[in-house]
């Protein structure tokens, strides 16, 4: 069987290569250097020949030399004091030491391209000098007293964040990650509506807690533990969805679910605008307009998990929802907020936020000083560096060239994503869209190889997630095509 | 246009400043006078000067907290502390005033705010990388598990790394669900274990349950020496737990959580003899024994590294989170290999936790814990504070009970010593005056009647003595 397909990929390379060969002729203009890339121009940027390795974009940065343990050494310990569920990227595992804006670096001193930014998180870049300042500083002032005392940092993060909200979302409460942001928001809608159902989209990622994981809708992140009332409706995904990108039809699912499934009335629906663990899938357009009518008509809350999607990655705009033209109840946040500090944040309404004071809700951790402080700048950073206009102009750029590479490789299934959330999924059948699951895996080392980290996702693993820190050039995104079809070109 | 004030008005001014001055000084005297203890209490000397503060007013911050912040959202004392520096045991408000911590931002700040050996952890591994997640390799997080896994007893190596209590509380009682296939969990009533779904329906204290569903939690008897109805019988209480599970569930639980001493419910420690009578009843019925060492954790009881300890026993599954990275928000689940691998059967990843940063500031608190001898100071002092507080308690009628261990330390007012009516008023009085001379202290218990002292272990045995003349004197004057 393995012959089988090893001559079919074989075949599939030579027809790759052919078609190569003839759109470089094609395109290929006198006196353009193809050992090098450094061309940042999308029209003079042809695809690298498959014999010459990609180069990596020039930066200015030593890191320090590493003294610390082995990679070897690391992972014998992590095998013994971190347990076996534990999992982590590539056969060879990463030793990653330092960072700096978009790039990391190993042991050795090699640097890569982080496209993934820890998983959406680094969103300004790694150690920026900024939002390094505004930590170390308020590290030597006050790391953590708590809100029963005041500080300022608390207040006027939040001052900042709540102005970035449109309506009237103003009332923002800190807590710890993603999944106590969306914990909270459940609780939040529960109480406001006094209805129980809860409702979230099929592939979704909501979180890891015992709580979240019921909203989470993907059976590789769900323990067998009891849910309550949650249910999963039909995800608006063009690429994968029984009805395309047609969003009356999903919605309609939602109607429903409502009428025949619940008592008429439910709590709430969640949903990320772009499905960030599901594999970078955007939601059919128009989707959440129509859906959050059904939802509010029936007495529900709209909460928009905005913990991969904000703070400008889309490009387009500061909040994912706003590229579908809604404005939620609840916007839930994490990841990308602090630039790697361990920080999340639900932002509500006033009306919403007065049914949390019937009792005593506090956080011991959230809205120290320390994060406040680096939250601020990170939101500082994002206008002073204006980065969603820059997630756009590189963003479009590097799906333009995807979408390039998709003509010429059999096994790009689709290009997806928004600004600098991108997904690429690999198929084996192009009509079948069957998951190449061993081909992205292989891919995947390949990448690492060439010095170009990439995230992993969809339900199948087969869709390269693609979310760098916002400071990713156009010359990043050349070097990680050229890289991308170079390893494919050998598959 | 000339702008002098007439010398008549000036002389008039100075003349009823004076008279203001002499009425002031005469007051004190009086004062002083009337109050049998002397003087007022002052501070121990402390060598450093905080930085001139030129931030937001104290107004300001607490009009925009109303305004983006929480409803809910409380502060202590009827004016609001504007906390702006921290160094070891003291903190700064805007005008550079210096106050003794005694509630170490709840128990949290172990080695002393900004530790300067937790600070160059922090700031070192903050400038080379703050965050990749695990799905790298990176030394920070497998050298602060091993530091980690190392404290603690049997077979209990595993650690996972969250943000805070609650999500490690979460994960301790899925963990149990899980490996036990049961749903049943059982806890103190007055217990305190976080605010998410599961945490808050182990969590038993009214007002901070809202009406959600909570499932599969049931709150056995508390075993509480001052207010519990068997008094210090820890036997007793424990058959309660033996009844719940015979009568109250299918004959097999999940687990059983519960504080070694109880923090939100106002320090109090479980009855002697409890805890191993409880935990051989849980193994009986097949469940998983979880200890809450959010708060009595990290040497803070003195006698023992872990609250536990001083049980006796030797739990399945330990949380931890506050003191262990001295305010850095960081949380961590340890349990034993042959538990840990029901994660296995999902994917179970959290984002944030065990990041350099936070790893590498929780490994330098482990070695200043150890360098500094932080449980021997939390010992010492802490038995001397709570020996002249058990002094205060036979002075007064207002203290009806004194209690903790180390440096986890309850003074329970009451305004009748057998009936043990709360004192609420009184507490709430003494509190904010304690803050005037200049110590701030915790409140807690149901009836909030209860003074929590966990301070950062650094305390001095002069702090000691500054907080419980203060006491003294305020409640002397009352």
């Amino acid at each position: 069987m393995a012959m089988l397909q090893r001559r079919i990929l074989k075949r599939t390379l030579e027809e790759a290569k052919a078609r190569f060969n003839f759109n470089c002729n094609r395109i290929r203009s006198p006196g353009a250097s193809f050992s090098t890339v450094t061309s940042s121009s999308s029209s003079a940027a042809a695809e690298a020949p498959d014999n010459v390795l990609p180069q990596l974009p020039p930066f200015d940065y030593q890191p320090k030399p590493y003294n610390g343990p082995s990679a070897d050494e690391v992972l014998a310990k992590r095998k013994k004091f971190l347990g076996p569920s534990l999992f982590y990227y590539y056969q060879k595992p990463l030793n990653i030491v330092e960072g700096k804006m978009q790039y990391l670096f190993d042991e050795s001193g090699r640097r890569y391209l982080d496209a993934f930014a820890g998983i959406v998180t680094v969103s300004c870049g790694h150690c920026h000098p900024e939002i390094l300042n505004a930590i170390v500083e308020q590290s030597k002032l006050l790391q953590h007293a708590t809100t029963i005392y005041l500080h300022h940092a608390i207040a006027d993060f939040a001052e900042v964040l709540a102005s970035k909200m449109p309506g009237n979302l103003k009332v923002v409460y800190f807590v710890n990650s993603g999944s106590e942001a969306n914990e909270l928001a459940m609780l939040m809608a529960r109480l406001y509506t006094g209805s129980l159902g809860m409702i979230s989209l099929r592939n979704a990622y909501h979180g890891g807690s015992s709580n979240t994981i019921g909203l989470t809708a993907l059976n590789t992140w769900k323990y067998p533990i009891p849910e309550g009332e949650i249910h999963h409706v039909m995800n608006p995904d063009p690429f994968r969805g029984a009805f395309g990108s047609d969003a009356t039809s999903y919605a309609k699912e939602v109607q429903d679910h409502i009428e025949y499934g619940t008592s008429g009335k439910v709590a709430g629906f969640i949903a990320e605008t772009i499905q960030g663990v599901g594999g970078a899938v955007e939601l059919a357009p128009g989707y959440l307009k129509q859906v959050y009518d059904i939802v509010r008509k029936a007495g529900g809350v709209c909460i928009a998990d905005e913990v991969q999607t904000g703070f400008g990655r889309t490009g387009s705009h500061y909040w994912g929802f706003e590229t579908q033209g809604v404005i939620p109840d609840v916007v839930t946040m994490a990841k990308g907020i602090g630039n790697g500090l361990p920080l999340g944040a639900v932002v509500t309404t006033p009306e919403i936020a007065s049914v949390m004071a019937q009792k005593i809700q506090f956080n011991t951790f959230g809205g120290n000083p320390v994060c406040s402080a680096g939250g601020l700048a990170v939101l500082r950073v994002i206008d002073k560096e204006k980065r969603q206009a820059h997630c756009a102009d590189v963003g479009s750029h590097l799906i333009g060239r995807l979408r390039s590479l998709q003509d010429k490789h059999d096994i790009i299934g689709d290009v997806r994503g928004r600004g600098l959330m991108v997904g690429v999924e690999i198929v084996t059948d192009r009509k079948e869209k069957t998951p190449a699951k061993a081909e992205t895996a292989i891919l995947f080392e390949k990448m690492r190889e060439l010095g170009v980290l990439l995230g992993k996702g969809g339900l199948h693993g087969n869709v390269f997630r693609i979310k760098p820190p916002m400071c990713f050039t156009k010359d990043d995104a050349d070097f990680l095509v050229d890289a991308l079809d170079y390893a494919m070109s050998k598959l | 246009m000339q702008r002098f004030i007439p010398v008549r008005r000036l002389l008039t001014e100075a003349k009823s400043s004076l008279r203001r001055l002499r009425r002031c000084f005469s007051q004190v005297t009086q004062n002083e006078v009337d109050k049998s203890d002397g003087f007022v209490p002052k501070m121990p000397s402390f060598d450093y000067t905080p930085p001139p503060y030129t931030g937001p007013s104290a107004d300001e911050i607490l009009s925009k907290r109303k305004e983006y912040l929480s409803p809910a959202m409380f502060t202590l004392y009827s004016k609001p502390l504007n906390i702006v520096d921290g160094r070891m045991q003291y903190l700064f408000d805007d005008k550079g005033r210096r106050y003794l911590d005694a509630f170490g931002g709840i128990a949290t700040v172990c080695c002393g705010h900004c530790h300067p050996d937790v600070v160059e952890a922090i700031v070192n591994q903050t400038k080379r990388l703050q965050h990749s997640t695990i799905l790298y390799l990176n030394h920070s997080i497998a050298d602060f598990a091993e530091a980690l896994a190392n404290k603690l007893p049997g077979n209990l190596k595993v650690v996972f790394f969250t943000n805070s209590g609650t999500e490690a509380n979460e994960l301790a009682m899925m963990i149990a669900r899980l490996y036990t296939g049961c749903h049943d969990i059982i806890s103190l009533r007055n217990a305190y274990h976080g605010n998410a779904a599961g945490t808050m329906g182990a969590t038993a204290q009214s007002n901070w349950k809202f009406n959600v569903i909570q499932s599969g939690v049931h709150h056995a008897v508390n075993p509480d020496p001052y207010r519990g109805v068997f008094g210090s019988d820890g036997e007793k209480y424990a058959r309660d737990v033996q009844d719940l599970i015979q009568f109250g569930t299918s004959g097999n639980i999940a687990g059983f959580i519960s504080e070694a001493i109880q923090g939100v419910g106002g320090i109090i420690e479980l009855a002697p003899g409890y805890l191993p009578a409880v935990y051989s009843t849980i193994k009986k019925a097949g469940g998983l024994c979880i200890a809450d060492e959010v708060q009595a954790g990290f040497a803070r009881t003195g006698s023992h590294f872990w609250g536990f300890e001083n049980h006796g026993v030797v739990p399945d599954i330990v949380t931890m989170a506050k003191g262990i990275g001295n305010g850095i928000p960081l949380g961590a689940v340890v349990t034993t290999p042959e538990i840990a691998v029901v994660l296995t059967r999902r994917n179970y990843f959290n984002t944030f936790g065990g990041n350099p940063v936070c790893t590498a500031g929780g490994l330098a608190v482990l070695k200043i814990i150890e360098k500094e001898k932080l449980q021997e100071n939390a010992f010492v002092v802490g038995t001397y504070l709570k020996e002249r507080l058990t002094a205060l308690k036979d002075k007064y009628d207002l203290i009806g009970d004194v209690r903790g261990r180390g440096l986890m330390l309850g003074v329970e007012f009451v305004t009748d010593q057998k009936l043990k009516t709360p004192a609420k008023l009184e507490t709430l009085h003494i509190m904010d005056q304690m803050k005037e001379i200049g110590v701030l202290v915790g409140k807690g218990g149901f009836h909030g009647n209860v003074f929590r002292i966990t301070p950062p272990l650094c305390l001095t045995k002069e702090d000691a003595d500054f907080l419980v003349d203060a006491m003294d004197y305020i409640i002397a004057s009352m």
